[in-house]
């Protein structure tokens, strides 16, 4: 039995109807509908990630936040599979009492999807030592935007059966596929979790590059390790000037000795766990958000284009900081007037050797960060294969229209 | 000079004029096409198939590769890439069309150790390439058994594992990047360096696809850092239950082990009785080859947890390796396990499935009365922490009987894999082998869904064609459901 409930209270846009599905068989045959009446849909969760990603142009919205629950969870095998709209606190909350853990914690709050999470590719600081969405899903089951049902993967922690659909729909932003169920690895939670945090005084490109140097050479990676600007060090509460932030696990020995090694940087002092959930939560409502990258070696070099990006706004209220083992920083700019604007566009379409992905933008903003890629044209026959009519999010990827 | 015969359709596009085409691209003496050349090529690692390309082409270089493709491309010929031929699979078997031999690309192009990549050409060998950055305290991780032999370009085909993935991760895990030819010739990027990927992720896509979406020209892997320290300890128990209820009781603590391997009694006997004896105590069902590496601080109180609880589950001893030559020692045993097992008997099928880690007790116990009812001898050496399965028959291929006994045990314990909600391979591949079993798990639709993904990379389905999908579910593809039932 399926139901397709109209609610109306929470569109996105004040025009648009919201269907609201609770069944796989409810999802195909609203895709399908929409199919042969060639109407276009957004594809959401709960609606975090709404603002994300470039804009979509579409007749309506289709929510899958019904389509929640914990489908099969056996704590031996730490994997879990859940329908697409379970929030991701409803997974910490699920395997909590059991000592464990879906180490993902994407930018926004546990009130996320799983669907979106994994549909968005979205990671978090924990990206440092447990991956990106990509390396814990283990399967997913999906609709295609032709309405055929289908899965990748499957339940089990290694799988080469068949062609990796499951990586391809991940991170493919519902332009393939609505993800309907989804299968993650698990971990179990270390008998130590601890945070510390390092003020640095030098030159935020040295302390970024010195901060990366020194965890090539420790012989573990701690679970997160970011480097934040004074402003974001500010809001959380951790201190002043630019602060590395750490996290770190294990068993008790390892963590104190892991401690240890970070006094190399500088004072290291203890904070709160409290810290995560804030950095997270960080980004102010309608605030433009990018993400800039090359290679690790390379971190000084980024933290300087960030920094450039960062001064076209004001650069005492945007907040930076940097994954050095990833080379990744983000800048999360409050939205500024019109002047800014020019300002900030002229800066994200200057030409550099950075890689430049916008997480949120003002829609004015997207064609500055969008780049052709070598494998556009592949990408495209991929997604008139699986979405031929191209109702899915159209606009979210591809070519710039 | 006579052609090998072919059923094959395509066998009337392989001819002497082909073979001309082609020796005028790599040499005359890279190209093959007497029967009697072709014989080394009918078998990859997997006994059970024999089928002999038309033709076996070795290209010494990237250039000679796109030629190649092009001159295939331009014919419509069929063909399959081939690394080391180490697969168990049948996935590299060509039969009756062009076989393309990659295992000339050996160079590894750059080492950025700064930054922990590397990019190399597809025929470059696993171990090989750990060597060639063990100065810089590094290596790749991914790491087969086979891995002295089999190619970085097969493992990014055949999405690979090994014994140390547990902690590391599998070959896609490690993939940042790949240069693709596709069977149309055309040459395409996927992925960056950076890992930072902006669109689909089709390195992900391309790595497991098994030969069919064409031909990686050089592959950007991931490097990891050697460990600080590594202790390797055997646990031998008197029931696989007891050490399978170990396994779990480890993974549960959160240390995660960089290997959790078990042997069985069978195998441990084989081992033991051949040169590559590692010490194993014989009479025990079960043992345990557990290893775990990393930073100093902290490592003893990890093998200290892991020692108590194999005590606590029925260990019988625990030894842990006093030194890197007792370590290699222990390791051996495991490594040579299926050299060991070939001693016994002429011949020998080594499987691969997985099940979810709780269902092993009741798999293995499944496994055990399989063979006793269909009269085979079953040994089983395995990924036990993350539930890979590798059970192994050793058998007579020349008795028709056993041969047809050995079979359908194989498919009974697929049977049984399958329905404790585990699937038909864990990193040995589809294949030919394995083809038969896909509608065991996937549903029609998943299967067709699959096919239209392999035609965007390949429409005309040239490359290593009838192979991981089921010829019946590439069906014309229509996007739209089989079925749509009715809805209230």
């Amino acid at each position: 039995m399926s139901r397709v409930a109209h609610v109306a209270d929470s569109a996105p846009d004040d025009d648009m109807t919201v269907a609201a599905v609770d069944s796989v068989a409810a999802v195909r045959d609203a895709v399908l509908d929409a199919s042969h009446a060639r109407r276009t849909l957004r594809i959401a969760g709960r609606g975090a990630w709404l603002d994300a990603g470039r804009p979509v142009q579409a007749s309506e919205t289709l929510s899958v936040r019904e389509l929640s629950g914990i489908t099969e969870y056996v704590p031996g095998d730490l994997t879990l599979t859940a329908f697409a709209g379970t929030t991701l606190g409803e997974i910490r909350a699920a395997t909590a009492p059991h000592g464990q853990w879906l180490a993902l914690d994407p930018f926004g709050d546990d009130d996320g999807t799983l669907g979106a999470t994994v549909s968005t590719g979205s990671a978090g600081p924990l990206v440092t030592s447990f991956g990106r969405p990509r390396d814990l899903v283990l399967g997913v089951e999906f609709v295609t935007g032709a309405g055929v049902v289908a899965r990748g993967g499957g339940r089990v922690v290694k799988n080469v059966a068949g062609f990796d659909l499951t990586r391809l729909l991940t991170g493919s932003w519902g332009t393939l596929g609505v993800i309907t169920e989804v299968t993650v690895r698990l971990h179990a939670r270390p008998e130590a979790d601890q945070s510390i945090a390092i003020s640095l005084d030098e030159r935020p490109t040295a302390a970024a590059e010195r901060t990366r140097q020194l965890l090539r050479r420790l012989p573990f990676a701690p679970y997160v390790c970011e480097v934040a600007n004074d402003a974001l060090a500010r809001h959380l509460a951790v201190g002043t000037g630019l602060t590395v932030l750490v996290r770190l696990g294990g068993n008790r020995e390892s963590v104190l000795a892991q401690r240890a090694a970070f006094n190399e940087l500088g004072d290291v002092r203890d904070i709160d766990q409290n810290v995560w959930p804030a950095l997270r939560g960080c980004e102010p409502a309608g605030a433009n958000v990018v993400r800039l990258s090359r290679l690790p070696s390379e971190i000084g070099l980024t933290w300087s284009d960030a920094q450039s990006i960062v001064e076209t706004i004001s650069s005492g209220t945007a907040f930076m900081h940097a994954t050095p083992s990833r080379g990744v920083v983000r800048c999360i700019l409050p939205r500024g007037n019109a002047v800014s604007r020019t300002h900030l566009a002229e800066a994200l379409g200057a030409p550099t050797t950075v890689t430049r992905v916008g997480e949120r933008l003002e829609n004015a903003l997207w064609s500055f960060v969008t780049r052709p890629s070598p494998s556009d044209e592949l990408a495209a026959r991929v997604r008139a294969t699986f979405d031929p009519h191209a109702i899915l999010n159209p606009g979210l990827l591809g070519a710039v229209s | 000079m006579a052609s090998v015969a072919s059923s094959s359709p395509s066998s009337g596009l392989i001819d002497q004029a082909l073979a001309d085409r082609l020796a005028e691209i790599v040499g005359a003496k890279r190209v093959l096409f007497r029967r009697s050349e072709l014989l080394t090529y009918t078998a990859d690692a997997l006994p059970s198939y024999n089928k002999a390309p038309a033709l076996a082409v070795f290209p010494g270089s990237r250039d000679e590769v796109v030629s190649v493709v092009r001159e295939l491309a331009t014919r419509g010929v069929p063909f399959v890439p081939r690394g080391a031929g180490t697969g168990l699979s049948g996935g590299a078997l060509a039969d009756g069309v062009v076989l393309i031999g990659l295992n000339r690309l050996t160079r590894i192009l750059s080492v950025d150790a700064e930054n922990g990549m590397a990019v190399v050409e597809p025929g470059v060998v696993n171990v090989a390439l750990s060597r060639a950055v063990a100065a810089h305290g590094l290596h790749y991780a991914p790491d087969p058994s086979s891995q002295a032999a089999c190619t970085i370009g097969g493992n990014v085909a055949e999405n690979a594992g090994g014994p140390h993935c547990l902690k590391y991760g599998v070959t896609t895990n490690h993939i940042l990047a790949l240069t693709v030819l596709l069977p149309s010739g055309e040459i395409v990027k996927l992925g960056n360096q950076s890992g930072e990927v902006d669109g689909y992720d089709l390195v992900g896509a391309f790595v497991g696809s098994e030969g069919c979406f064409g031909i990686a020209l050089d592959i950007t892997v991931r490097l990891s850092r050697n460990p600080e320290a590594i202790r390797t300890l055997l646990a031998d128990f008197m029931s696989l239950d007891a050490a399978a209820q170990a396994v779990s009781a480890i993974v549960a603590t959160g240390i995660v082990p960089a290997a959790l391997e078990m042997i069985d009694q069978a195998t441990i006997r084989a081992v033991e009785a051949s040169i590559y004896a590692a010490g194993y105590p014989t009479d025990a069902a079960a043992a345990l080859l557990i290893e775990v590496d990393g930073a100093i601080a902290g490592l003893e109180a990890d093998v200290a947890t892991i020692e108590q609880l194999c005590r606590t589950h029925g260990a019988r001893t625990v030894r842990i390796a006093r030194d890197e030559v007792e370590r290699v020692r222990l390791w051996q045993g495991r490594k040579k396990a299926f050299g060991a097992m070939g001693r016994i008997s002429s011949h020998l099928v080594v499987q691969d499935a997985v099940v979810p880690r709780t269902k092993l007790p009741a798999v293995l116990a499944e496994m055990h009365r399989i063979g006793k009812e269909r009269r085979v001898n079953i040994c089983n050496v395995f990924h036990a922490g993350d539930g890979n399965l590798h059970p192994n028959i050793t058998y007579n291929a020349a008795d028709a009987d056993e041969t047809h006994r050995v079979h359908e045990a194989m498919q009974e314990i697929m049977s049984v894999c399958v329905k404790a909600g585990g699937t038909i391979t864990g990193e040995h591949g589809v294949g030919l082998d394995k083809v038969g079993y896909m509608d065991m798990i996937f549903s029609p639709d998943s299967l067709a869904t699959m096919c239209a993904l392999r035609q965007v990379f390949d429409p005309d389905r040239r490359s290593n064609p009838g192979k991981v999908v089921p010829m019946h579910s590439c069906r014309e593809w229509h996007m739209s459901p089989t079925a749509r039932p009715t809805t209230t």
